[in-house]
């Protein structure tokens, strides 16, 4: 289903809860009342556009914006998406290392099981974490660069060098070993690890664990079909030295 | 992975694509990984790169003759390929293919060919996912943290065959990456948390 400015929130959320989170990155709460996603844009002073094709990205996977991509800025893309890292690094995954922590208290006979996944989870965090710094400091920072050169029409010769130089496609590449992790340590799980005492707790952290790669697939999936294609987009006018 | 098979189907009239879809939905173990037009810049790399087990085509979906792309996709990874085409088709349309789909077959004529086709029931039962001595060994080795070329070295085998174990254990266990495989390894003793400190 396409979702459009005129549905009710409560709908849209009715119809698909796993937009909450998404919906409160954007400083919106459940409590909508009868209100439509453009009203609640209007209230809140958001972009309407952006926020209904980040809505739609979520919910459909084939989702693909084309005329809208031109409607808004690169920044408030970013703002979004760093929003979105800060949800995964400070809420997401430490409630998770949470919970295997007290599955290690509760459960001292088969500790050693569960020191190994912690150990696992941590060495995944170690490398998420890397991957999301270095979004935040090299990629972000360089997209705005060249949105700020476009905005002012000041397109200095080492823009147009690194543009040319290192194009924003080539780096979505270290995704993949991120994602592997997060799939063996589902698959170790399911397979292989004794169910703890306190079993509930451990479908909880299976269930978080599926959670967090759905959320992380569709998270890449915004950067793969909306941040790049404006910024090739915007690379490409540089280059041609416009 | 394991039992479950992906299918691709490549078709563009929009109806049958989304039709196959639903009869693919139904059948234990298949699960539809996506549709294409056959249009697509560079489809076979794409399909490479995807590595379906089970890949539906129209041939005359193809920019290229049916014969060249199945010939590229076979030297890299070996799907089952069917052929969609009308069973009035001109012979060239169905002699690439082993297998075919006409548009006039019905649901349950679809199901039981791709059936058929795809699991030959003894092939369900005879996979047994456990690793062999020689798995077993290398599996330790990776876990102490050796390249492959070091594990070559060490087990006097060549580069090309630890390639194809590890390929093998992945399969069997599920796991991809080598910390994954490391806890394995520690879960099921075959590596000592001891020798493991040591190895750093």
């Amino acid at each position: 289903m396409l979702i459009d400015q005129k549905m009710k929130m409560a709908d849209v959320v009715l119809h698909d809860p796993t937009l909450v989170p998404i919906i409160n990155r954007f400083g919106i709460h459940l409590g909508f009342g009868d209100r439509t996603i453009e009203e609640i844009c209007e209230e809140h002073q958001l972009h309407l556009q952006f926020f209904v094709t980040i809505l739609n990205a979520f919910h459909d996977k084939l989702y693909f914006p084309t005329e809208q991509l031109q409607s808004f800025k690169a920044s408030l893309l970013i703002d979004y998406l760093q929003t979105a890292h800060r949800y995964f690094l400070d809420q997401k995954t430490p409630e998770i290392a949470a919970m295997i922590e007290k599955t290690i208290q509760e459960d001292e006979g088969n500790k050693k099981y569960y020191d190994l996944i912690k150990k696992f989870f941590n060495e995944y965090l170690e490398e998420f974490s890397h991957h999301i710094e270095q979004e935040d400091q090299v990629i972000f920072p360089h997209v705005l660069e060249l949105e700020k050169a476009l905005d002012s029409g000041i397109i200095n010769q080492s823009l147009r060098n690194k543009v040319t130089l290192h194009p924003i496609a080539a780096y979505e590449a270290e995704h993949e070993d991120v994602e592997a992790k997060i799939f063996d340590l589902k698959n170790i799980i399911i397979r292989y690890l004794p169910t703890p005492k306190n079993d509930h707790l451990w479908y909880q952290i299976l269930r978080e664990i599926f959670t967090l790669e759905k959320e992380l697939a569709e998270h890449a999936r915004i950067e793969d079909m909306i941040l790049i294609p404006k910024v090739e987009a915007m690379e490409k006018t540089i280059r041609g030295g416009k | 992975m394991g039992q479950f098979r992906t299918v691709v189907v490549i078709e563009q009239n929009y109806l049958i694509q989304a039709g196959l879809e639903a009869i693919i939905s139904e059948l234990p173990g298949m699960v539809f990984q996506k549709a294409c037009l056959g249009t697509e810049n560079n489809l076979s790399g794409l399909l490479i790169k995807q590595n379906p087990d089970v890949i539906i085509v129209n041939p005359e979906a193809l920019t290229e003759p049916a014969t060249v792309f199945l010939n590229t996709l076979n030297r890299q990874i070996s799907p089952i390929i069917i052929g969609l085409t009308d069973s009035k088709a001109a012979e060239h349309l169905k002699s690439p293919f082993t297998h075919l789909l006409f548009f006039s077959d019905n649901k349950l004529e679809i199901q039981k060919k791709i059936r058929d086709i795809c699991e030959p029931v003894s092939d369900r039962e005879d996979k047994k996912q456990v690793l062999s001595k020689r798995e077993v060994d290398i599996l330790k080795e990776v876990a102490l943290g050796l390249t492959n070329q070091e594990i070559a070295n060490k087990l006097f085998l060549s580069v090309h065959t630890v390639m194809t174990h590890r390929k093998n254990i992945n399969k069997k266990l599920g796991i991809k990456t080598v910390s994954g495989l490391t806890m394995y390894a520690l879960m099921n003793q075959l590596v000592s948390m001891e020798e493991m400190e040591n190895k750093q």
